[in-house]
């Protein structure tokens, strides 16, 4: 991996913008030869996929979603996951079968998301409130409990504020750690959340306790803010580095996959 | 000698006369904001068919979201209904807050698992290790069993085999008789039409028999399971018909807001009440010039 280059000026406007920043965090987490999956709403995982095809990852695999479409080719980005466009790609598959590849355990890494999401990096995309008098309906968890079959999942947010980052989700609709310490006696293949990345910060998970932990932050943003945005106590180290910036060539990629600032400018 | 072959080409108005009946449990396939059969979807509403139990894909958004703002269901299958980049489901979220309706907590798995179950006649499927870690069972009893792996002793979740009444699926192409094409992604559409009772196409174009003769391995869904094919250009509008015409953005945009501004009932009646056909909703939604705007002309690329 390249490493990124130290940003100019990058408090302001000329710089790369938050969503690109994720898509590189993200990019970077993905390693050449794993096969990743995103679902709905995942233009910044999309982009951060086909990036690394395009940079230190030409063999890795994707599977957009809902589409079944393998390794799209993104020219250019759109919005919903089921896009025909999203079918210009390798290979088309039923959902039947993309059902059986993440039961299988094929997948290395799935794109996760929530309503809310705690500090084991449990997801909850159910509803906020008691079960059975919910203050907000969620749009139901689709195929967050398949956590629990990939090898890894990264959880992506479009915010990063306190009512997202709970102490608990109110209902587990994608196990993370679950309730942190007991997670290695769980029967599963997954090895759980393995990095979150939002519109300020990134951030990872303690080995032995499994709380989150923040890895870095953007340009400006300091452990404090981040925490302060957080509703449960983070793990912050002594020190905590920027968050890697796009390189020249990364950002000359995304603007040519993403021509329109879909998922680029999708974060204000 | 008689080759002399039924034509399963019938009006929507009469497809759904016929199969959807009053407290059925129906089934309706597309994707998000694609491959919704919305001809097939304002008809059922149009005659205010009562929908005792209503699954629809994984992701679903106006195939299920209008049978909530028309007040019809009663029971959900839930996976997702939302509206994807563009927020939640309106309607849906007000009918299963206020305790309207009764909504079978499920996730993906569940629907291809039990649609599966209901297709190959199998008494169930079990999951694979870890479902057990989600809240998703624990508040559904009724759909979730547990039961031994007869194989290694271990305890396995389970979900039924669902055999819904109709199903209401889109494909680009069919012959009059029912052979019929996805041209694009064939999402959940295929098992859910291999597990319901009685299928309904829409198609956007009727090939000839001798079309699907020259071409027998793009054939999806086999005449035989085909119980209806309904012609209707555009039949998915608002959303998307791969390879056909992409979603119409500003009218999904039209519908939020009228929730927003408390005036389903006046897009009910714009879109579905007060007209009486698919052509007439083509008109209402800005005629052939709005709708050539939505055009792909075949493939996108």
């Amino acid at each position: 991996m390249v490493s990124a280059p130290e940003m100019e000026g990058n408090q302001n406007a000329a710089g790369p913008s938050k969503a690109e920043i994720m898509a590189v965090a993200l990019s970077h987490h993905l390693n050449d030869g794993e096969l990743v999956i995103m679902g709905a709403y995942s233009m910044i995982p999309m982009l951060a996929s086909r990036m690394a095809q395009l940079t230190h990852a030409p063999n890795l695999n994707y599977i957009a979603g809902g589409s079944g479409a393998v390794n799209p080719r993104l020219e250019p980005l759109v919005h919903s996951s089921c896009d025909v466009r999203n079918l210009k790609a390798e290979c088309v598959l039923p959902l039947p079968t993309v059902i059986d590849f993440e039961g299988k355990t094929e997948i290395d890494l799935f794109f996760a998301g929530g309503l809310q999401i705690d500090k084991y990096g449990n997801c909850n995309l159910v509803g906020i409130g008691e079960y059975s008098a919910m203050k907000l309906r969620g749009p139901g968890t689709v195929g967050l409990p398949f956590l629990a079959r990939a090898r890894r999942f990264a959880i992506y947010t479009q915010g990063h504020d306190p009512r997202t980052f709970i102490e608990k989700v109110d209902f587990i609709s994608g196990p993370g750690f679950f309730q942190g310490e007991n997670y290695n006696e769980m029967n599963i293949p997954s090895n759980g959340p393995a990095l979150v990345v939002t519109p300020i910060a990134v951030m990872d998970f303690h080995e032995k306790t499994h709380q989150m932990r923040l890895k870095s932050t953007y340009p400006g943003v300091t452990p404090e803010q981040v925490q302060e945005q957080t509703g449960f106590e983070l793990l912050i180290p002594s020190s905590v580095p920027e968050s890697e910036m796009p390189t020249d060539t990364e950002l000359e990629i995304m603007q040519r996959l993403d021509p329109q600032g879909i998922a680029r400018n999708s974060i204000r | 000698m008689n080759e002399t072959r039924n034509s399963k080409l019938i009006t929507c108005q009469e497809a759904v006369e016929k199969y959807v009946k009053d407290g059925c449990f129906l089934a309706v396939g597309g994707m998000h904001m694609h491959n919704n059969p919305m001809a097939l979807v304002h008809e059922t509403i149009r005659k205010k068919r009562k929908i005792k139990q209503l699954i629809a894909s994984p992701s679903a958004n106006m195939n299920a979201e209008l049978f909530f703002a028309a007040n019809l269901v009663e029971e959900i299958y839930l996976s997702y209904v939302g509206f994807e980049h563009l927020g939640l489901a309106p309607m849906f979220r007000k009918s299963a807050q206020e305790g309207k309706i009764k909504v079978h907590e499920c996730d993906e798995g569940f629907i291809i698992y039990s649609l599966r179950a209901g297709a190959g006649g199998l008494p169930f499927i079990p999951y694979p290790k870890g479902m057990e870690y989600s809240d998703i069972p624990k508040v559904n009893p009724q759909d979730f069993k547990e039961t031994t792996d007869p194989f290694t002793g271990e305890k396995v979740i389970c979900a039924p085999p669902l055999n819904p009444d109709v199903a209401l699926i889109h494909c680009q192409k069919s012959d009059e008789f029912g052979n019929a094409i996805f041209e694009g992604s064939k999402f959940t559409d295929e098992i859910m039409a291999h597990a319901s009772k009685y299928v309904i196409v829409q198609v956007e174009e009727v090939v000839p028999h001798s079309y699907i003769e020259k071409h027998p391995g793009e054939v999806d869904l086999p005449a035989f399971i085909v119980d209806a094919v309904v012609h209707v250009p555009f039949g998915c509008h608002p959303t998307a018909s791969h390879m056909y015409y992409t979603f119409d953005e500003m009218h999904l945009k039209e519908y939020l807001k009228a929730n927003k501004d408390k005036k389903v009932e006046e897009y009910l009646a714009k879109y579905i009440y007060d007209i009486s056909s698919h052509e007439q909703y083509l008109e209402a939604v800005g005629g052939q010039a709005a709708l050539e705007k939505l055009k792909g002309g075949g493939k996108p690329w």
